[in-house]
């Protein structure tokens, strides 16, 4: 297992949170999804593993680089 | 009378360039991963194709009369092929006092010198193998006096910018003259972990700013490719670095004279892919894959992408059509929905020049929504470098061919096509465009009537849902002011047509671009 940060590649604010602490993760599964520019930009786990901590709330400004996410996942 | 004894020596002396900086010194550079200069020559170009020039170059020691040995001029350089074309190539060997420059009658190479005039004169490709740390204050004592900044200058490079394909690969660490004449190329490349580029490193950072900072976080691949664009692409390690010049060069023609050379696809310009019909989602605010849809259109397995992690609201690569070398462009709705920020015009103006430079047409999937907003993007003066790249498009004369998947607005759109001669705009059935969307756009133009009425919100609604049955791109069409609205599965078929049908115009039209004006 690896920790893993999960940064927002965009300036924006978060619109769902879909995954919370604990929940096991698959590759590709959205953890939230953002908005920004009139999009919605789901944020998606990169590999399987296990969400350790979630680190924004739902309608919170978020800027470009900011960590979103702390996963346990299975490969780096 | 033979001249046997000439050759042992010139066999010798040959013996001491192999030998290059010495075992000891050869193992330390292999120790921290890293190739020696011999190595990747041999291991970028075509076997047994390197001749090189300049062998013999050095400062030979003598004791009475004879040859002891000779320490090589660190950096090797001549002429090799690449995928059976010839290319002049060089590099510092950094086994040899660090690959600082050494004052030879003719310079080799690395800023100026025999190779850059090969490269000049036989108009082939350059690729420049870096890995030195520029002037060291020690040649002042060597020459007895301090040199001027650009006695060995950047002219040749910069003549060759506009003749022939000049590479750069970041193979160690670059500051100095070896990190600019790395940004003189048309493509760079670094190797992950390995390789790192500034304009001076850490003990000169700290001295003059006080920061204490580690090389690679000065200027490794996530800040010199990632962040800052200063260089393309990074590559995986030294190996999957020469496979990657290798594929670029793969693109490119010999020189500015020559058309980029053509392939035997085996793909079908007749594939239409069903999936191209459900790729787009029909709400709005959802974004899709991007790079799925290019991969979908152009030739099976030919995209070489470009700046892929920098400035990523937009997409940069080469690829092919029925075997012919095009430049596709595409924004990507996952990032900034596609919107222009400051990074993204940089990158497509640098692509559109390169294009333009080497007579490779334009594709562009346009989603755009307009120049990125807000402060951080007036900040960075995202207008003025996106109307820069409006600006090259415009002054381009490569064809561009233009698709519109979604959005096209605002100035960003406008810098997405150029409405005339060779040049044609389609759309898919989900293209949308005008000066602004009709969000936003509809509460600025109508605000009087929207604030009077009785029920302002209401108001706002009706005044949208009227202006979006305006807005299908088929009544765009019937006036002819977009050449078509295609099936998305015939954008292949349609757009292979007229990219067969221009080579010969672009045979017409080769040669050095001239770009008069002055870009804003």
């Amino acid at each position: 297992m690896a920790r893993k940060e999960v940064k927002s590649e965009i300036t924006g604010s978060v619109w769902k949170v879909m995954k919370h602490p604990g929940d096991p993760v698959g590759e590709e599964d959205a953890l939230m999804v953002l908005e920004s520019m009139k999009m919605e930009i789901p944020v998606l786990a990169e590999a399987n593993g296990k969400v350790v901590d979630i680190l924004v709330q739902e309608k919170q400004s978020i800027v470009e680089g900011q960590i979103l996410a702390i996963l346990e996942v299975w490969r780096a | 009378m033979s001249w046997k004894p000439e050759i042992d020596e010139l066999e010798r002396r040959r013996g001491f360039a192999e030998g290059l900086g010495g075992t000891a010194a050869i193992d330390k550079h292999h120790a921290q991963g890293r190739l020696t200069i011999r190595e990747r020559i041999a291991g970028l170009c075509d076997a047994s194709s390197f001749q090189e020039v300049g062998k013999l170059t050095g400062n030979g020691t003598y004791a009475d009369g004879k040859l002891v040995t000779v320490v090589p001029a660190p950096y090797v350089m001549g002429l090799a092929k690449v995928g059976g074309r010839p290319i002049a190539v060089g590099g510092e060997d950094f086994t040899v006092r660090g690959g600082t420059s050494w004052g030879g009658d003719r310079r080799k190479g690395g800023q100026g010198g025999f190779v850059e005039d090969l490269a000049h004169e036989y108009r082939i490709p350059l690729v420049n193998l870096i890995d030195g740390a520029g002037g060291s204050v020690t040649s002042a004592t060597r020459r007895g006096h301090t040199v001027f900044p650009g006695v060995y200058g950047f002219e040749r490079s910069v003549e060759l910018m506009s003749e022939v394909p000049v590479i750069s690969a970041v193979m160690g660490t670059a500051a100095g003259g070896p990190a600019g004449r790395a940004i003189l190329s048309h493509w760079s490349v670094m190797v992950k972990n390995s390789s790192q580029i500034f304009a001076a490193g850490p003990p000169v950072v700290e001295r003059s700013l006080g920061q204490k900072i580690t090389k690679e976080e000065l200027g490794g691949t996530q800040v010199a490719v990632d962040m800052a664009g200063t260089i393309d692409n990074a590559a995986e390690d030294e190996r999957d670095c020469f496979a990657m010049i290798r594929r670029y060069l793969g693109y490119m023609p010999q020189n500015v004279w020559e058309l980029p050379p053509v392939v035997q696809s085996g793909d079908s310009p007749d594939r239409r892919e069903q999936s191209l019909l459900e790729i787009v989602p029909r709400e709005r605010r959802h974004p899709y894959d991007m790079r799925k849809l290019i991969k979908m259109v152009v030739d099976r397995d030919s995209t070489f992408e470009i700046q892929p992690t920098f400035g990523r609201a937009l997409i940069t690569t080469l690829a092919r059509m029925n075997g012919k070398v095009v430049g596709v462009i595409a924004n990507n709705p996952m990032v900034y929905g596609g919107a222009m920020d400051v990074k993204a015009a940089r990158k497509q103006t640098h692509f559109v020049q390169l294009c333009d430079t080497f007579h490779i047409p334009i594709i562009f999937f346009v989603d755009v929504p307009g120049f990125m907003v807000g402060l951080q993007a007036e900040q960075a003066a995202t207008l003025r470098e996106g109307m820069r790249s409006v600006y090259v498009g415009l002054q381009a004369s490569v064809p561009m061919l233009t698709v519109v998947i979604r959005k096209c607005y605002g100035m960003a759109g406008m810098g997405t096509t150029d409405k005339n001669g060779l040049d044609f705009k389609i759309a898919w059935p989900s293209a949308e465009w005008g000066s602004l969307p009709v969000e936003g756009g509809a509460a600025a133009a109508f605000k009087r009537e929207i604030e009077s009425a009785s029920d302002p919100r209401k108001r706002l609604q009706e005044i949208e849902a009227e202006l979006r049955t305006l807005a299908s791109p088929l009544l765009t069409a019937e006036a002819f002011a977009v050449e078509d609205i295609i099936d998305p599965r015939e954008t292949r078929p349609y757009l292979c047509h007229f990219i067969d049908a221009m080579q010969g115009r672009l045979a017409t039209n080769v040669g050095i671009k001239k770009r008069a004006g002055v870009p804003p």
